[in-house]
């Protein structure tokens, strides 16, 4: 694992915690694709074929396919280490960030006296239903516990977490898709100059802060409905020198007046949300959006146009991994979606941008570049890495 | 002390049993805990034969402190991966042993065509 982009929020760990969290990144790896990179043969090989067999037609969806994997020993193996390693990742963050307390708090409040930026918190701000149902990937506090005045913690948690989940892939600020996005954008699009840009629950800002980059003209908005959360994504922006203006604000209902911003994003939000709350943030995100201004989604792959197999891979997440809703996101036609809220059709856009930390930047510019991408083709999944957005203008 | 905290799950709900028996479940955690234990005690002591190798000598202090940069940390991302590989070698010996479906077809055709000589 690569070292993380240092910053002042960062908790420091002792020498074994800095070594367990490596090894629980390498460990994680090599579930995933030496371990997990078998499972497709397994289906292929014997798990298929004996359902064939048994019922006498091909698994028909992937609810097929995972009951008949989830019989297999091989994938009981997967999952049992996937998930034992899932846990892992989180005690082998929790014991620093419980010692770095309250000065962690403090040094929060202290990056946030001179700000470049501003951050905006709001009592009032109920947190839903979907957030406060589950501990998302089994995150313990997930992302709104709060531990008294000023608290961070779960900030703290989750910015390592995702660096020792990714190991360290999504680059040194763990801002991979967001910054593969900006790049897209701004490459696709070059006459498009957004002057604001909003993030819609953005938690620590990792995906957002590279437009600031990416777009140094713009005003940079970005909202979350925890507290704890936002608080650490200002002090970890205004550690970075990054101008970012944070907002403590549920997405389905947002208190910034109509038309205000020329680019409307998120990033893996969605799937974490209800069917409901889905349509109400995207509802929101029209009003809000100025016209001719983009919205822009970037988002889990679509199990709809899947083969069953890799809709069973990526929904195992859903039943296993704490991800309730994964599934309300993976069956939804966004494109329906959008133009119910009422969008035209002929607005709608999709984004398949190769990673921008993986590929060779003339690979990653010549898909910027190319024809509309459309993200209809994912190919096997971990084949490469890939980051599909589901958009549209607003008219005008 | 009082301002210390404590993260736990707070909805966490009930914890999935892969295995038909939820002890063997527990193993594989127990398994995976104790590898990691044991890598940690390998990066310690590699960090005392590294410290012994420069200074002669040592401190606990000096541990505590130690912190690999860049190369050290390759190589013990190298150890560390063929490490694994020893001790899960019998669950990625399962994916190798597999034929797949193509390779399947590959070998009937074969066969049929030797039949056929």
């Amino acid at each position: 694992m690569a070292p993380q982009a240092h910053h002042d929020l960062m908790v420091d760990t002792t020498h074994d915690e800095h070594a367990l969290q490596s090894y629980v990144s390498n460990l994680r790896m090599y579930i995933l694709n030496e371990i997990g990179g078998g499972l497709s043969s397994v289906y292929e090989g014997r798990v298929k074929p004996a359902f064939e067999k048994r019922v006498g037609h091909a698994p028909k969806d992937e609810h097929d396919v995972r009951h008949a994997m989830m019989a297999d020993p091989y994938c009981r193996t997967w999952s049992s280490m996937m998930r034992s390693c899932q846990e892992m990742i989180w005690d082998s963050i929790i014991p620093s960030i419980e010692r770095a307390q309250p000065d962690l708090n403090m040094r929060a409040t202290q990056l946030a006296e001179q700000p470049k930026g501003s951050m905006t918190l709001d009592p009032n701000v109920k947190i839903p239903r979907y957030v406060s149902a589950s501990d998302i990937h089994l995150m313990p506090g997930n992302y709104h516990s709060e531990r008294g005045a000023n608290d961070v913690s779960q900030g703290a948690l989750y910015d390592r977490g995702v660096y020792v989940y990714a190991a360290g892939n999504g680059g040194p600020y763990g801002d991979s898709i967001g910054r593969s996005l900006a790049q897209h954008l701004k490459i696709r699009f070059p006459d498009f100059q957004p002057e604001k840009i909003l993030d819609v629950g953005c938690t620590v800002g990792h995906n957002v802060m590279p437009f600031v980059d990416v777009y140094p003209d713009s005003n940079v908005h970005a909202i979350d409905v925890s507290a704890p959360v936002i608080r650490y994504a200002h002090g970890r922006a205004e550690s970075f020198g990054k101008p970012m203006h944070l907002h403590q604000m549920n997405g389905e209902r947002m208190t910034f007046e109509d038309e205000s911003f020329d680019l409307v994003m998120s990033v893996v939000t969605f799937h974490e949300t209800s069917r409901t709350a889905m349509r109400n943030i995207i509802a929101e995100c029209r009003r809000v959006l100025k016209p001719g201004g983009l919205m822009i989604h970037m988002e889990l792959p679509r199990t709809a146009e899947m083969d069953p197999f890799d809709a069973f891979y990526i929904d195992w997440d859903s039943y296993y991994n704490n991800e309730p809703f994964y599934q309300a996101f993976t069956s939804t036609d966004l494109k329906a979606a959008y133009v119910d809220a009422g969008f035209k059709e002929e607005h709608y856009m999709e984004v398949m941008t190769p990673d921008i930390y993986a590929a060779p930047f003339d690979t990653f510019e010549a898909a910027a570049s190319g024809p509309e991408t459309k993200a209809e083709r994912y190919g096997r999944l971990g084949e490469s890495i890939h980051w599909t957005g589901w958009g549209a203008w607003k008219e005008g | 002390m009082s301002d210390k905290i404590k993260i736990t799950p707070v909805n966490r709900g009930k914890r999935p049993a892969f295995f038909d028996d939820p002890a063997i479940d527990q193993l594989m955690a127990i398994v995976m805990s104790m590898s990691a234990e044991m890598s940690v005690l390998y990066d310690r002591v590699d960090t005392i034969e590294r410290l012994l190798d420069k200074k002669g000598t040592l401190s606990r202090d000096d541990i505590e402190a130690f912190r690999p940069d860049q190369g050290t940390e390759d190589e013990r991302n190298v150890r560390r991966n063929d490490y694994i590989a020893r001790l899960f070698r019998i669950i990625h010996e399962e994916r190798e042993s597999l034929v797949s479906h193509d390779k399947m077809d590959e070998y009937n055709s074969l066969m049929d065509e030797l039949a056929k000589s």
